[in-house]
């Protein structure tokens, strides 16, 4: 009975949604954090390469974490 | 006439209802913010209640689930949601009393459930709806909360474990404001939406709105909207009290796990009208942060307490709605019965509150997990 009246294939959306953006963001705001400290450190020994590439890390987490979030939120109201 | 004053006792009733559903969730919403001192207690209860406010605002698909997807709508009259209703609010009162941590979503449905089959038989209930659209993904939601929490936070210490504490901390706490504001518009957005899917059944059962054209007056969102977020707002200012003695003491990168989790558990449930416990899917997620650290963060005593009431809410809150429906109709089908046992329930609410507040000054809100 359970196998008819439920949604299945919805509530796998819930699942995938839910397990890509809530482990997404957090690993993406991770490596955000992890950029911003490392490209602080490396600026401070003077290894501009490898600060900038952190940037880069920094703000390719952020952008990743931002967009999620607002891509959610307009996913909600477009429905 | 008298089927119009049962209309505004149940419209009442509904709002009274959420009124307490965001004062009854603050906690939940703030609490992980403020124990990580990501955000002062003043400003997480402000944004929580606007947060809750503009929530209630972004989908319908709950309401819709509440209004037509688990009672036949053509069934039912403004008395077995009235009926619904109480039922649901007694449950809370016994549960508040004895410091079960049920669900008040649980409660609505499983009362306008009973209240239903009480009056209708089991023709009132839409063919496999409770099971589909309610149970199953109640079972789903706080389990799925917890993995997102405890894998998000376990990949995040892989990524940040030999960074300095200090700019980690700073860090996080910043990335709180976005996932602690994401969690209470989520929270905003399911469940001011069944007091909107309740209303609209009413509204339904009273002949203003169609079965066959479904659809949430702007008044029903707006007025929905506001009776949570004053809720919350009002439930603030205790948990800014009580704060201080019960903590959950969680690191602010397992915050922002966990505030995260919860709210894409509960947006992403909102968005296929699943009605959740936003309750059990936080504190899910809570537990989810807490035991990907340790296990014996979790205090799992109350995990067992959280599964209890679980399995008792629904049917609980059904024979209650049931009982109501049929004390109601002793006065027949007026608006006599309605009016009567608001009398009475009101009355009961002034004295078991009375006797609370002479008995001792009131627990603190039940926090489900953390190293206190």
């Amino acid at each position: 009975m359970i196998a008819t009246v439920v949604d299945w294939a919805a509530l796998r959306d819930v699942v995938i949604a839910s397990l890509a953006a809530g482990v997404g963001v957090t690993v993406a705001f991770s490596l955000a954090i992890m950029g911003l400290t490392r490209f602080a450190e490396r600026r401070r020994d003077d290894r501009p390469l490898e600060a900038w590439a952190y940037a880069g890390l920094a703000i390719a987490g952020l952008a990743v974490s931002g967009t999620a979030v607002v891509y959610g939120i307009i996913l909600m109201t477009s429905k | 006439m008298e089927s119009d004053l049962v209309l505004v006792i149940v419209v009442a009733t509904a709002l009274a209802f959420d009124f307490t559903n965001g004062f009854h969730d603050t906690a939940n919403v703030v609490a992980t913010g403020i124990s990580t001192r990501a955000v002062p207690p003043r400003t997480a209860v402000t944004g929580a209640a606007l947060l809750n406010f503009v929530g209630a605002f972004i989908s319908l698909e709950v309401a819709a689930t509440v209004a037509s997807g688990i009672v036949e709508a053509d069934l039912i009259t403004p008395t077995i949601v009235f009926a619904g209703l109480i039922g649901a609010i007694t449950w809370n009162l016994i549960t508040w009393w004895y410091g079960l941590p049920s669900s008040s979503s649980h409660a609505l449905i499983g009362g306008v459930v009973g209240a239903a089959v009480a009056a209708e038989g089991t023709q009132a209930l839409v063919s496999g709806g409770l099971l589909g659209k309610v149970i199953v993904p109640a079972l789903i939601a706080p389990v799925l909360a917890f993995a997102v929490a405890g894998l998000g936070i376990l990949l995040a210490y892989r990524i940040i474990g030999r960074l300095r504490p200090g700019s980690v901390n700073r860090g996080f706490r910043l990335g709180q404001l976005a996932s602690g504001g994401l969690l209470a518009l989520s929270h905003g957005t399911n469940d001011a939406q069944k007091t909107m899917g309740i209303i609209t059944l009413a509204l339904i059962a009273h002949g203003d709105i169609s079965p066959d054209d479904f659809h949430v007056p702007t008044w029903v969102v707006f007025s929905a909207a506001t009776a949570i977020a004053l809720g919350t707002y009002a439930g603030g200012w205790r948990i800014i009290r009580t704060l201080g003695t019960r903590i959950i003491k969680m690191d602010p990168a397992q915050g922002f796990s966990a505030q995260g989790a919860g709210a894409t558990v509960i947006l992403a449930s909102s968005h296929f009208g699943y009605p959740l416990s936003t309750t059990h899917t936080i504190s899910g997620a809570i537990m989810g942060a807490g035991a990907a650290k340790r296990l014996s963060a979790v205090r799992w005593g109350v995990a067992g307490n959280i599964v209890t009431a679980w399995v008792l809410t629904i049917p609980a809150a059904g024979a209650m709605g049931g009982v109501v429906y049929g004390v109601t109709r002793i006065f027949g089908t007026g608006a006599l019965g309605p009016v009567v046992v608001s009398i009475l329930v009101i009355g009961l609410i002034g004295a078991i509150f009375g006797r609370r507040f002479r008995e001792a000054p009131g627990p603190p809100p039940p926090i489900p997990v953390g190293e206190s």
